[in-house]
């Protein structure tokens, strides 16, 4: 008798628990039964082999190790690490993040090893707190410049990228002796937000969509009863809508590539031609001292287009490399089936559009005409996002201002190539999808509805096949 | 021997002074901070912002200005007192004003002690009819722009027809996601040439039909209507492009100091000498509203008269980049 009630007991549990358990809606994580699904060109540059060419000596460039002197000459004096491939890996080069332990396995986070690895001093360099093995990959920045009592003053705005790490130390960098930026202050403080790696697969196309496009594609969500609006960065020199980066500050992959060369490894180049102090050494110092200045001494700028070059791809500068491979990287490949079978990810791409996620997460766009190549031609851009900027509320707000986005405002982020991202939001502060979803909704954000419509509305079952197709992406 | 000494004090003294900056040790300043004490930046506060709203002054209400305090949502700018239930909230506030004159005026959720069984929400939104993207003249066509441009995803319900809520005049649209099983019902007014909606999404009809019910408790200007509302009684009349060159007798353009690209839409109140009385910026960097400002502070308009009398008159004009309409814009607004 006491074994049937129990056994009652047990099953009463059971039917209340499991069920319960079932429909909890989890992130399935990394896509990892499909392979690697990001990474190639255009089938219409391998079909080229000029184009190719182009290709594939970016990628080399892409994936190639700074030093200050020696072959690879330029790096620093300040820089975030020696290499685009290292930070833009995940799933493949050019994409973002990587974290050991999490398909394909790329490796442990890049900056964790700088010492390590030798490509910093560990006696005149220490690792922030904020680099961890586990990732993500970061660069840091300070929204408010300090004032002279060590306080954040926040009349006074800074925004720009504190690098990592400083060449000081090194075999190869003289007598070049720089401090990092005050970190833990700034932690201290509150006075200090992070970004990680944008991938960069399929920027190609992102590039190639007319102005004209996006303006109408803004008016076509124009009446949406769902609290959003948006509006666009806008170039600062011809007024045309910029695009890339987490606030759409760039206009163009060759800036976009130029800058982080000076930016996030201190080598200068033709867009930006100077080796890059500190905001507040630039903008309230002198600027970098003498003995940190030509390091690799080449004279300014450390790339340039290469006159004695014999082939196309060996005149180009490394920036126009950069700027090739990332053009010629074709988007990421969905899933049909991964995660949770065809019907769940097809429900959740309806219901993804349905509770208004694609009224920013605009699922696809269409190119215009292209001299580079058949495949950046009239091709179906599926980025899911409106390239605009939108207003994130203060959840989100990292206190930075570039171009006309302000504080709270960043680019919707192209969701493509989705399922085998590790890190989300633009400062990586989560792995779970799940998470990041709840995190567009806070004070003064054009998502909470949106939010609110997935978290409150739905079913937890449509939640899941909404996680599953973005994870199938 | 004593100078000797003193000599080579102030050397010491000066060779020690030089030591941090030869070898670049970190100076409070700029991006070095030695203070461990450090007085703490606020945590989500939103310090730095772009092209945000603002006023001439702080007395004269506003869209943006209404809120949700003791259940009850009220809003000066257009009159509207919306009593809630007492177990709905709004627990996030909205956003600013877009610049294409979009308000998110109050989002409202069940609160943590909503005892029913299935949720909704409602979002009380407005849209400047001076600078909708869209060709609408009025709520009602912007509503039936909504319902003509709703995608796949959605299938109407309810078209567009006119209903009496609290004695005032709006129109109601209703529309599904089958997909999702959520259900958007849509009621609409026009104040102060504003679209004035209230959006409740909700899968339970039944929750939605009571809630519906309620705004009947709600007060609203006499204006209130899907084509009518315009303003007048106790707010300014509102007239689309009334700073056309006809009326304006005296202008001065606004001297930018830095060139940027994004729209930059002006609500002004022009007081019965023809003087600007208050600026709405809905979306303007500080430099943009400064400049701005001072211009329009030297503009003098043509009295707007009624009924033979010069009364306030609240207009719109669109500085900085010209908005984007998808299509070509009909004739303007009626007028009196």
């Amino acid at each position: 008798m006491k074994t049937v009630k129990l056994a009652s007991v047990l099953a009463i549990l059971a039917a209340l628990l499991v069920p319960g358990m079932a429909f909890a809606q989890i992130d399935p994580g990394v896509r990892s039964g499909t392979g690697v699904n990001a990474g190639q060109p255009f089938p219409s540059v391998t079909a080229s082999p000029n184009d190719l060419a182009f290709f594939q000596t970016g990628l080399a460039q892409f994936n190639e190790h700074q030093t200050v002197t020696g072959n690879n000459p330029g790096l620093g004096p300040r820089f975030n690490l020696d290499s685009c491939g290292t930070c833009h890996s995940q799933p493949a080069t050019g994409g973002t993040s990587p974290a050991s332990g999490i398909f394909p396995f790329v490796g442990s986070n890049p900056q964790s090893q700088v010492i390590a690895n030798g490509v910093v001093n560990g006696s005149t360099n220490t690792i922030p707190f904020f680099v961890l093995a586990n990732g993500p990959v970061r660069e840091a920045r300070f929204p408010f410049f300090f004032d002279r009592f060590g306080n954040a003053n926040p009349n006074a705005p800074n925004g720009g990228v504190e690098d990592l790490f400083t060449v000081s130390g090194r075999s190869d960098a003289g007598s070049c002796s720089l401090q990092q930026p005050s970190f833990d202050a700034a932690r201290a403080a509150n006075n200090i937000i992070f970004r990680i790696p944008t991938p960069t697969f399929g920027t190609g196309l992102m590039a190639n969509i007319d102005d004209s496009t996006l303006i109408a594609n803004h008016g076509a969500q124009g009446s949406n009863n769902l609290g959003i609006s948006g509006t666009f960065n806008h170039n600062g020199n011809d007024g045309t809508i910029s695009r890339f980066g987490w606030k759409a500050q760039n206009k163009s992959l060759m800036i976009f590539a130029g800058e982080a060369y000076n930016v996030e490894m201190g080598i200068s180049n033709e867009l930006f031609t100077q080796d890059r102090p500190l905001p507040g050494e630039d903008q309230l110092g002198s600027g970098l001292p003498a003995n940190c200045l030509n390091l690799a001494g080449t004279g300014y700028p450390e790339d340039i287009t290469h006159s004695d070059g014999t082939s196309a791809s060996t005149v180009t500068s490394d920036v126009g490399l950069f700027n090739a491979f990332m053009q010629f990287l074709d988007q990421p490949t969905p899933s049909t089936t991964s995660p949770g079978g065809a019907t769940s990810i097809a429900n959740g791409r309806r219901l993804f559009s349905a509770i208004g996620c694609a009224t920013c997460h605009t699922p696809s766009l269409t190119t215009q005409a292209s001299k580079l190549t058949l495949g950046l031609s009239h091709a179906t851009a599926n980025l899911f996002s409106d390239v605009e900027i939108h207003h994130m509320g203060v959840g989100l707000a990292d206190n930075v201002s570039q171009g006309g986005a302000g504080g709270d405002q960043f680019r919707t982020a192209p969701l493509w190539g989705l399922g085998q991202r590790i890190f989300f939001l633009h400062d990586g502060r989560t792995s779970n999808l799940l998470s990041a979803i709840e995190a567009h909704e806070s004070n003064g954000s054009e998502a909470t509805q949106t939010e609110l419509n997935f978290d409150q509305l739905l079913t937890p079952s449509q939640r899941q096949d909404i996680l599953n197709f973005l994870r199938s992406l | 021997m004593h100078t000797k000494f003193s000599c080579f004090l102030i050397l010491l003294v000066l060779s020690m002074s030089m030591l941090p900056r030869a070898h670049g040790a970190p100076q409070s300043g700029g991006d070095f901070s030695e203070n461990p004490q450090a007085k703490k930046l606020p945590t989500e506060t939103i310090l730095v912002k772009g092209a945000w709203s603002s006023a001439s002054d702080s007395l004269t209400p506003i869209p943006e200005g209404g809120r949700v305090a003791n259940h009850v949502y009220s809003n000066p700018y257009f009159g509207i007192s919306f009593a809630l239930s007492p177990d709905w909230t709004e627990k996030y506030s909205g956003p600013p004003p877009s610049d294409s004159g979009y308000y998110v005026l109050a989002q409202i959720r069940p609160a943590d002690t909503f005892k029913g069984t299935t949720r909704g929400s409602i979002l009380i939104a407005a849209q400047d009819l001076f600078f909708t993207l869209t060709t609408a003249r009025n709520a009602l066509e912007l509503i039936n722009y909504t319902k003509d441009k709703l995608n796949a995803d959605y299938q109407v319900e309810q078209q567009p027809k006119l209903v009496t809520i609290a004695s005032r005049s709006f129109v109601r649209f209703d529309y599904v996601s089958p997909v999702a099983e959520l259900r958007w019902h849509v009621l609409a007014t026009q104040i102060r040439c504003h679209m004035v909606q209230f959006v409740f999404t909700s899968r339970d009809t039944k929750l939605v039909e009571n809630l519906i019910q309620e705004m009947n408790k709600m007060s609203l200007p006499e204006e209130a209507g899907p084509i009518s509302g315009r303003g007048g009684g106790d707010f300014p009349v509102c007239v689309k492009d009334y700073a056309s060159s006809e009326n304006v007798m005296e202008r001065v353009d606004p001297i930018f100091t830095e060139r940027r690209f994004n729209p930059v839409p002006v609500r002004i109140i022009i007081n019965q000498e023809g003087k600007v009385k208050h600026i709405h910026f809905l979306s303007a960097f500080p430099d943009q509203a400064a400049a701005i400002s001072d211009a329009l502070s030297q503009w003098r308009f043509k009295p707007y008269v009624r009924d033979g009398h010069p009364v306030e008159v609240e207009t719109g004009i669109m500085f900085g980049r010209a908005p984007r309409t998808t299509t070509p814009r009909p004739p303007s607004a009626a007028t009196e």
